[in-house]
């Protein structure tokens, strides 16, 4: 990184739109003067807030076949997330484009094509496009992809690779603090101080309350993780982590937490939580009847 | 060196500091002696006396008294506060070198020219001794500061000690000295009460100086062989030492430094030098461009040195004696000495923590300067002047504050170095304007670049610096690398930051700059003295330090006063009144101070009246300054209360105003000023009672009548036509008349007055005819003539209303007097919020949104012109890698990449590492988890299982939204975690039930048992009962407990279940009375068994089965129940005694031990074949075998089973 000092005009856009705060993302996202480059990567990282909020429908109306190569990526995303019965197709342009030597090295549409393949579980083939890495981005997903595929190891080395990148960097802090968590032991209390970190510098999000809380969890301190959790409930009602950590929270301290199951079922039947619970309740009568 | 002073003058020769007052004395060649105020820098005095030059010069130690010797050869002792000589003191014959006072006796020693010193008693104003022996000029002489010793230094190139202690015998009567003062004189030349007791030769040149050390026997000297030398004395020689060579011209003066091992010397050669006093060697010098120097001298106290020259003179210390210290939170770091220590304000206990390096004493001021501490990490970087600028990272062990082994610190070149997060920390890297930003391995992780020539950095929050220029601070973001505030201000020294981070005090060596945390500025507050050290308070007032009062600033700029100061202190934290500083040998130190006057202004100035007003009931804060402070801030109606001068009174109701008060106050003053000035405030308030009373005090009719016109009061105004009348005021009867619209009356009045046309005019304008023609005979031809087309319209238009107040302005009243009348507090803010919200509040409104919108705008604008500047001014910079690269590495990655294989989910370690039921749960491992249960307990029914597998299931893990828009991270979460858990080694699922909580549910099931609320009761139970399997403790000792719940949990929804169908059934008494009978041979809790007893009694005795019925009374009464109870069971014990027998027959042998049948509720007596549950061990029937266990629902009777495993302790 240069000496000079050149302020970083997405900084805080960024900066938003990893901690979770879409909605101040997109407020503040009306930046004068910037470059080209900038102003592209601005609107897709403004695209991809209004996708994280779920307004899917926006960003396939708003972007247009004349836009650039990102933002067609982003564009896809949205497509593959809004229409969860008709993924072939998408699967199929985004194969396409990335076979498309001029674009196929397109930072972001590698890092949606890894975004996409990780939604298909299909980690070796996001992996095919996003180990290279080339921004912060893709190697935090790198990270992510290696914690889901339990290679923790692999995701210590691109860990590193970010560090010496740039070791503050806020996607830097929290792909520690996810692997952190991935590895757990003592890590957990280093996570949590990061994310503690992190609610210091910058306005609370329901992104850290949720780290913390979880830090708090695997830590046993059930108590505070319900207390962090609520009050990330109270940002967003709606929000399915929150949801499923109150769930976890209730087990543990033996309160009741099906309203909050129920909730999560309403709003996102497709989440894990609940995926895991149908699945473990077919399981469960597997077993009986293989036992009786 | 650090130069606190300095003055221009002639060549300065002899100095003196005073002892406690921050004085000192210069006497100069051109024959003036100076008094000085270094501290204020200002010349208090001057005495100009002597002829020709003053070399000697000395403050008398309590006395306000000095002495100066000069060329004239004389000696003077002159009184400070009287400004004048007291008397000179003949006798020298030559130019008079230096003047001393004794530190105890009535002497004076000085050292002249003429080849004597001479000891002088300032009280008889004699010369008690004269010390002869030196054959040349005598340049110095001094006492011994404890002993009877004099050094004395000549040309003759020797220094001498005398032996003064015979003098003291002399001078013990003072009427001696007058009668052996002709017996003196003849002594002149042979005196032998002072004789010589060391000659030191040595010097090769004359010597112009000699001292001796404070506490060792030392002597130094310095002497135009440009040499300085040490000496050393015992009882009967003295012998030289060790010699100083440096100095390229003529030592002129050389002294020990009273409290570091060190010998300062000043020479000719325009340099100043410090000696290391033990390893002799030079350690600095301070050189000076064109003036030699002639004289130093010390403090008797205090860490200051004074140094004559040519040109003047100069004050300073060799070292600062600021300790560097950080306070985070409760807890205060420090650096003393060679030890980094720490102080806890909450026990104000200190303890030293580790050793820090220090510095060999090769070079001066090498003393820790800054320190910063990270309490996360528990970290402290200390910065030093070493190597030109070092820091050095000490990690504190956690554990053993106190121990104190050296440990090697980390350690860089750099000026400032500062934390600015949780684990890194910035250096500044001043020859390239950068900083460095490290992490605790003192790796740089980043360089970043300064937007401004930087010389100091400061923690300005996390992430960002606060940079130090020459004449500015600027406010840096290090990640955005944005200026986020930037402000002009002099020389910055320290920073304070407030507690919440919102404000920063920015102290500079003569002002305080009180800045938000971008740096806008609040307020500036100048001292014309050095600004020391400052902290906030827990009120958000700044309370400082200057070297002789600690003070306060407020947010709206007011300071103040709080105290003196003996000696400077550093404020660490102010805490309510108590403050907390370091002084300058690093102790630790409390001052309670009254916080009184700044709170009370601080409320006023917050509106927190019902603090103002406690605060005024509760304390003694009357005075002058306070009502001058109230009046000036606006608060004229708080002064109101403390003054009982009349005029000021009224004044200030008035200011505020008060009307009520304003007219007792006028009442009681009764001049014509004050009630026209109490008319114009009741004007302005619109209370016209009290202006109508007013004028009328002041007999001011013209506008007493004005004021009835205005009211519509024609009444009082048709009075004041006749008092006008009366008064035969004519003007006053026709202004009244107009008022009236009286035409009649107005004619009339000028007539009567003799304006006979204007009378016409005015009679024929209103149509009065007959009075017109009248005037017009009178008038005759000089009837005036009326202008064309006007129509009269000189009548006051009819009132409306008459009388009364105009709507009163709402005047801000009797918040304080509402207090003081002793109502309750409450009721008082109630009131004083209503008066504001009334009708301030509209205004408000209008101003407020006014200027929000204004705001906004403002901050829209700013906003763009500074991304406008910045974009002009800096080049964007890319944060990603440039493309160039990317492309090759895109391509590579086909080739070189091999995606590795997934890993194993920690759910499936769980399972492999477990044997115990409620893991295998956890990871979802379902088919095995049953196994292993029906291996282990044999049970073979699942379905009141399946909540608890799901929610352990569900229970073990949590879930992090990593990336957005990528699928959710499922994280396993462990049991048992500790501090020290070693990452990547799993540990056991965390479990959603554990043995505490089925304690609880034991609890309200014993509770919903006494409750009488079976069927719930018999839920819990079975609930325990339930979970138990999937319960997994830690110790051998748990298994037990949990082994004895399940018996316990078992027994009870045996008898539970035995109740519930003794009560199913009505019509089988016998039935009844078996099940009654079983269930108290459960194994109960004492009231529990109790009432089965009274139950089981009570329809024994019905059924009149008095013998059972007995035997249960018997047992009852064994258990010592309460009064109702036992009388009861007596009553059926007496009953049945006289009939011991049973109507019915029951199975049941209360003789013969037995346990119940849990299916079929019959008695197993010992010695018959039963079967039992494997996993809740109750007793069967031997038919019962194959069926599934009724009491706890899960096994089957019978089964083969291992036991409970609920433990991995079991295991091991």
């Amino acid at each position: 990184m240069a000496a000079a000092a050149a302020p970083d005009h997405l900084f805080h856009l960024r900066n938003n739109f990893y901690l979770g705060s879409f909605q101040a993302a997109i407020n503040n996202s009306d930046l004068p003067n910037l470059s080209p480059d900038d102003a592209v990567e601005r609107d897709c990282l403004v695209y991809r807030s209004y996708i994280a909020l779920g307004s899917y429908q926006l960003v396939i109306n708003e972007i247009d076949s004349a836009a650039t190569t990102p933002l067609q990526a982003v564009k896809l995303l949205a497509l593959y997330l809004s229409n969860p019965h008709d993924k072939e197709s998408t699967i199929a342009s985004l194969k396409e484009w990335l076979a498309d030597p001029a674009i196929g090295s397109n930072a972001i549409l590698r890092l949606i094509a890894g975004i996409v393949f990780m939604h298909e579980e299909d980690y070796i083939e996001a992996l095919k496009h996003t180990n290279a890495g080339g921004t912060m981005e893709l190697h935090a997903l790198n990270v992510q992809i290696f914690i889901k595929m339990h290679r923790s190891d692999y995701a210590e080395r691109q860990l590193r690779v970010m560090q010496q990148i740039d070791e503050d960097h806020t996607l830097t802090q929290l792909a520690n603090a996810w692997l952190n968590l991935a590895v757990g032991g003592s890590k957990i209390q280093e996570a949590y101080l990061i994310f503690q970190d992190f609610s210091e510098k910058y306005p609370m999000t329901g992104l850290i309350l949720n780290g913390k809380a979880v830090c708090c969890m695997h830590m046993g301190n059930f108590d505070e993780a319900e207390t962090l959790l609520l009050e990330a409930l109270n940002k967003d009602a709606k929000d399915p982590e929150t949801l499923a950590n109150l769930v976890v929270c209730g087990l543990h301290l033996g309160k009741s937490s099906s309203r909050y199951v129920s909730q999560l079922k309403l709003t996102h039947p497709e989440h894990v939580l609940v995926k895991r619970a149908s699945s473990a309740e077919d399981s469960f009568e597997r077993a009986v009847q293989s036992v009786a | 060196m650090l130069t606190k002073f300095e003055t221009k003058s002639n060549r300065v020769k002899g100095l003196s500091f005073h002892t406690k007052r921050p004085w000192i004395l210069a006497s100069l060649h051109s024959g003036v002696i100076q008094l000085w105020d270094y501290r204020m820098g200002t010349l208090i005095d001057r005495f100009d006396e002597h002829d020709g030059p003053v070399r000697g010069v000395h403050f008398h130690m309590s006395q306000p008294l000095f002495v100066s010797g000069g060329d004239d050869y004389k000696i003077k002792v002159w009184n400070y506060k009287l400004h004048r000589c007291l008397f000179t003191l003949l006798g020298h014959l030559d130019y008079i070198r230096t003047v001393q006072f004794h530190h105890e006796h009535p002497w004076i020693v000085s050292a002249s020219d003429d080849q004597t010193i001479r000891i002088w008693n300032w009280q008889s104003r004699t010369c008690i001794s004269v010390l002869t022996g030196h054959n040349h000029y005598v340049m110095c002489a001094s006492f011994h500061p404890k002993e009877d010793l004099v050094v004395s230094a000549s040309l003759d190139q020797t220094v001498r000690v005398w032996d003064v202690s015979s003098l003291k015998k002399k001078g013990a009567s003072p009427a001696d000295d007058i009668l052996r003062l002709s017996q003196m004189n003849t002594d002149l030349f042979g005196g032998v009460d002072a004789v010589v007791k060391y000659v030191l030769e040595g010097h090769d040149r004359g010597v112009n100086w000699a001292a001796f050390h404070p506490t060792l026997p030392l002597i130094v000297s310095g002497a135009d062989d440009r040499q300085v030398k040490l000496w050393r004395m015992n009882d009967t020689k003295a012998w030289e030492v060790d010699t100083l060579r440096g100095h390229m011209n003529n030592v002129s003066c050389v002294m020990f430094h009273a409290k570091q091992d060190i010998i300062v010397s000043n020479s000719e050669d325009k340099s100043i030098r410090v000696w290391d006093a033990t390893k002799r060697t030079g350690l600095q010098t301070f050189r000076r461009e064109h003036d030699r120097f002639w004289i130093l001298a010390a403090h008797p106290e205090i860490n200051l040195l004074a140094a004559g020259h040519d040109s003047g003179m100069i004050v300073f210390k060799l070292e600062r004696e600021r300790p560097a210290f950080a306070v985070s939170g409760d807890s205060l770091f420090y650096a003393k000495d060679r030890f980094l220590r720490y102080y806890d304000f909450s026990t104000q206990k200190e303890t030293q923590i580790v050793p820090i390096r220090r510095a060999g004493s090769t070079t001066l001021n090498q003393c820790p300067r800054t320190l910063s501490y990270s309490p996360t990490e528990n970290a402290v970087l200390i910065c030093s002047d070493v190597d030109g600028g070092t820091y050095e990272l000490y990690q504190i062990p956690k554990d053993s504050i106190g121990r104190s082994d050296l440990q090697e610190a980390k350690r860089g070149p750099g000026s400032s170095a500062i934390f600015v997060a949780r684990n890194r920390f910035a250096v500044l890297d001043k020859s390239n304007n950068q900083v460095l930003i490290k992490n605790l391995k003192n790796e740089v992780v980043r360089k970043s670049g300064l937007p401004v020539p930087t010389d100091a950095i400061f923690y300005a929050g996390t992430g960002n610096l606060l940079c130090r220029s020459d004449d500015r601070v600027v406010v840096f973001d290090l990640q955005q690398r944005l200026v986020l505030g930037d402000l002009q201000a002099p020389f910055v020294k320290y920073v304070v930051w407030s507690s919440d981070m919102e404000s920063v005090a920015l102290l500079s060596k003569h002002s305080i700059i009180i800045t938000s945390k971008k740096l806008v500025h609040q307020c500036t507050f100048h001292e014309t003295i050095r600004v020391k050290s400052g902290a906030w308070d827990e009120n958000g007032v700044f309370i400082y330090t200057t070297p002789n009062h600690i003070k306060y600033c407020l947010p709206n700029g007011d300071s103040g006063i709080i105290r003196t100061l003996d000696v400077p202190i550093y404020l660490t934290k102010v805490s309510g009144n108590k403050i907390f500083c370091l002084d300058r040998d690093g102790k630790n130190k409390t001052l309670v101070i009254d916080a009184t006057e700044y709170i009370f202004k601080l409320s006023l100035l917050r509106k927190r009246y019902d603090h103002v007003m406690s605060m005024i009931r509760n304390s003694q804060l009357c005075g002058e300054a306070v009502i001058a402070y109230l009046q000036q801030k606006g608060f004229p109606e708080v002064a109101l209360h403390f003054v009982k001068d009349e005029k000021t009174r009224f004044n200030l109701a008035i200011e505020s105003g008060n009307i009520q008060i304003a007219v007792a106050s006028a009442k009681e003053i009764d001049d014509k000023d004050h009630w026209y000035r109490l008319g114009v405030e009741a004007l302005r308030q619109g209370n016209a009672g009290i202006v109508e009373y007013a004028y009328q005090r002041t007999k001011n009719f013209e506008r007493l009548s004005f004021l009835y016109l205005i009211n519509g009061n024609l009444e009082k105004l048709s009075k004041m036509l006749k008092i006008a009348e009366v008064k035969n005021d004519v003007m006053g009867q026709f202004h009244n008349a107009l008022y009236l619209g009286d035409i009649q009356e107005r004619v009339k009045i000028l007539e009567n007055a003799g304006h006979l046309p204007l009378a016409y005019v005015t009679a024929s304008v209103h149509g009065l005819h007959d009075v017109a023609e009248r005037l017009a005979a009178e008038l005759g031809d000089d009837v005036p003539s009326f202008p064309e087309g006007k129509e009269p319209s000189l009548m006051p238009p009819a009132p409306i209303i008459c009388g009364g107040d105009w709507p009163l302005l709402r005047v801000m009243k009797g918040i304080f007097e509402g207090g003081f009348d002793s109502t309750g507090r409450g009721a008082v803010d109630e009131e004083e919020e209503g008066a504001d919200g009334d009708w301030g509040e509209d205004l408000d409104m209008v101003d407020s949104d006014g200027l929000q919108n204004g705001d906004v705008t403002a901050i829209l604008e700013d906003g763009e012109v500074a991304e406008d500047n910045e974009e002009g001014g800096w080049d964007l910079e890319d944060l990603e890698l440039p493309p160039e690269v990317e492309t090759p590495r895109v391509n590579a990655r086909s080739s070189v990449f091999v995606a590795p294989t997934p890993g194993m989910p920690v759910s499936q370690i769980w399972t492999q590492r477990s044997s115990l039921a409620a893991d295998h749960a956890a990871a979802g491992n379902f088919d095995t988890a049953k196994r292993l249960l029906s291996r282990q307990l044999g049970i073979r029914n699942f379905t009141p299982l399946k909540s608890m597998f799901l929610d352990l299931h569900t229970g073990s893990h949590s879930y992090l939204r990593a990336f957005s828009s990528a699928p959710v991270v499922s994280l396993a979460v462990e049991r048992g975690w500790s501090e020290s858990a070693s990452p990547n080694v799993r540990g056991p699922p965390a479990l959603v039930f554990n043995f505490s909580q089925l304690d609880e549910k034991l609890k309200a099931g014993y509770k919903a048992t006494t409750d009488g609320k079976f069927t719930e009761a018999l839920r819990l139970f079975l609930n325990i009962l339930h979970t138990i399997p999937l319960i997994v403790v830690e110790s051998r000792r748990e298994v037990d407990e949990v082994k004895e719940l399940i018996i316990i949990a078992k027994e009870y929804v045996l008898g539970l279940q035995m109740e519930l169908k003794r009560r199913e059934l009505k019509d089988n008494p016998v039935r009844q009375q078996e099940l009654a009978a079983y269930f108290t041979h459960c194994n109960l809790q004492m009231p529990h068994l109790r009432l089965a007893l009274r139950n089981a009694m009570t329809i024994c005795f019905k059924a009149k089965n008095l013998a059972t019925a007995a035997n249960f009374a018997r047992r009852l009464l064994e258990t010592n129940p309460n009064e109702n109870h036992s009388k009861a069971a007596r009553q059926v014990l007496q009953a049945s005694e006289r009939n011991m027998t049973d109507a019915s027959q029951l199975n049941y042998d209360f003789r013969n031990p037995f346990v119940t049948c849990g299916a079929t509720y019959v008695p197993i007596y010992r010695g018959q074949k039963d079967v039992s549950c494997p996993y809740c061990t109750t007793r069967f029937v031997p038919t019962q075998e194959g069926q599934l266990c009724t009491i706890c629902d899960l096994a089957v009777i019978g089964a083969d089973a291992s036991g409970l495993l609920c433990s991995p302790s079991q295991i091991r």
